[in-house]
């Protein structure tokens, strides 16, 4: 037998694990707050900019979860987190009406784009608007031309792209996978997909996603080929999540996070968060469809008034 | 968010905080796996009885146990509208060490099946010829195995700290509460910082080399 007894390295493995126990653990007291959340609200980097004011305002900490808005709501659903910010609009009203949230107040806005290449083979950048657009790339994606590549994952932005092709009168479920790839991926990895489809690729992405990875140089052959529509108008909006179907939920504290991301103090920090110098989300906060409709009205006229220019 | 390490510039959170917390989710769920999957693999490399067979395939079946699984599964139980949901631990590193446990039993059980059974049979008779009780025949069995026993741990481990299905959807990528190496490889991904999901997968092995160079050291002694 050999002198050296295991034992000794088993004895020293429970101790480090011990220690590392105690790194972990050691948090102060504070509150949380879960925040279930849309991926494009954390890959921007608008969180990282704007949450550190509410955790020490509120001397909490915000635990966000960053999924497409679908999941973020069935996480909601559960009771699994105690506030949503998301990007949906009809199912975060249908999510109300159900009575799994308490209110819908409208915290910021950018648009969806269309992506594609500089190139633009399938003349989508003369297109006269979104379902123009989208029509434009079937054409071309069933002649071999062009590649549309979605969300596929039931995100907000999915939702939207979803909508564009019903508009257009165009069955989803029938497009082939010669053209029309539905990957299941986050909206960063859908652009880089799209980049990879050599002057074919084609994608709708909210500003703020494309804008933040076109900074970073990743995807250097892709461009907005159209944009301006206003029905590609995409609202976030805050929804606590309702305590009466979940009371284990900080229902205190989102409420105080409705507030909060609503007050004009955190709504300019919101307009001026800008990535590339650029400005990434614009904010109108207020109460759900009335807002909204008012704004609709104004993006119109802004839209037209582009047209008569 | 909370202060600390900031060891990469531009990374918003604490890089050595999300190392501590891999090593700790993983090793934890190594521990616990070996806890189980060692006696179980013994009982049914060394005990004969009716379905044995049937057991092992089962067991072998497992290795190939997808992490999203197991993440489904442990989030469906302890959702606040599952069974469990009382226990208020979706989203917290518990729930990522008992998802990735579920991951390591299996590959544990089977090694250990495996390494049993190669030790030769007259060990046990030998030693149970001597006055030794089931227990102690079988104890000295798994002493003898020691090597095979310890490579079963090794790829327990190597299978919990690598993966990223079942930590991402039942820990959430929470800053610094449940924000592991593989999650923030990802995030970093998504986010389009290649050069830091690069740097954070240079930590991730050498943290594995780490605890396998100590693994291989256990190896090379013997038990007791």
């Amino acid at each position: 037998m050999k002198d050296k007894s295991p034992l000794v390295g088993i004895i020293a493995l429970a101790i480090v694990m011990v220690l590392l126990i105690g790194a972990v653990a050691v948090h102060p007291a504070k509150q949380r707050l879960i925040l279930a959340t849309t991926t494009s609200t954390q890959d921007s980097g608008l969180l990282d900019h704007i949450l550190p004011n509410f955790e020490s305002k509120y001397d909490c900490i915000v635990d966000v979860i960053a999924v497409g808005s679908g999941q973020a709501m069935q996480i909601g659903k559960t009771g699994d987190a105690d506030v949503l910010l998301v990007h949906s609009p009809a199912s975060e009203k249908q999510f109300v009406k159900d009575g799994y949230g308490t209110s819908r107040t409208l915290v910021c806005y950018n648009q969806y784009v269309v992506i594609g290449p500089a190139t633009d083979p399938a003349g989508v950048s003369q297109a006269k608007n979104a379902t123009d657009a989208f029509n434009r790339i079937y054409q071309n994606g069933t002649e071999g031309k062009a590649i549309f590549v979605s969300r596929g994952d039931l995100s907000g932005t999915d939702t939207k792209e979803k909508s564009i092709w019903v508009k257009a009168k165009l069955n989803v479920t029938t497009f082939s996978n010669n053209w029309y790839l539905s990957t299941g991926q986050g909206m960063g990895a859908v652009l880089d997909i799209t980049e990879q489809q050599i002057d074919k690729g084609y994608t709708l992405s909210d500003q703020a996603t494309y804008y933040t990875r076109k900074a970073t140089d990743i995807i250097p052959h892709l461009e907005i080929v159209y944009q301006g529509d206003p029905f590609l108008y995409n609202q976030y909006s805050v929804i606590p999540v309702n305590p009466v179907k979940w009371p284990n939920i900080n229902a205190t504290l989102a409420l105080d996070f409705v507030d909060w991301i609503t007050s004009p103090e955190i709504q300019s920090m919101i307009a001026d968060y800008t990535v590339g110098g650029r400005e990434l989300f614009v904010p109108n906060a207020g109460p759900g469809s009335i807002a909204e409709n008012h704004l609709m009205i104004s993006h119109h006229r802004a839209a037209v008034a582009i047209r008569i220019d | 968010m909370q202060g600390g390490h900031r060891l990469v510039d531009g990374v918003t959170y604490d890089v050595v905080q999300v190392t501590l917390l891999s090593l700790y989710v993983s090793g934890s769920a190594t521990i616990l796996g070996s806890l189980i999957g060692i006696p179980l693999g013994a009982a049914i490399g060394l005990k004969e009885f009716g379905g044995k067979g049937l057991l092992k395939t089962i067991t072998y079946t497992m290795y190939g146990f997808p992490p999203v699984i197991s993440g489904l599964f442990i989030y469906y139980v302890f959702s606040r509208a599952g069974p469990l949901g009382d226990f208020g631990i979706l989203f917290t590193p518990t729930a990522m060490i008992l998802a990735q446990t579920l991951l390591v039993i299996p590959l544990v059980a089977g090694i250990t099946i495996t390494s049993v059974t190669e030790v030769d049979r007259n060990i046990k008779n030998t030693v149970r010829s001597l006055g030794a009780n089931d227990r102690q025949a079988t104890f000295t069995v798994i002493k003898e195995a020691w090597v095979g026993v310890i490579t079963a741990v090794m790829i327990g481990f190597g299978r919990a700290i690598a993966e990223v299905g079942a930590a991402y959807m039942v820990g959430g990528n929470i800053d610094g509460k449940t924000r592991v190496l593989t999650t923030a490889i990802m995030l970093e991904t998504r986010m389009g910082h290649f050069e830091y999901a690069v740097g954070l997968g240079v930590v991730l092995l050498i943290v594995a080399c780490g605890v396998f160079l100590f693994m291989r050291w256990l190896q090379e002694r013997e038990l007791l």
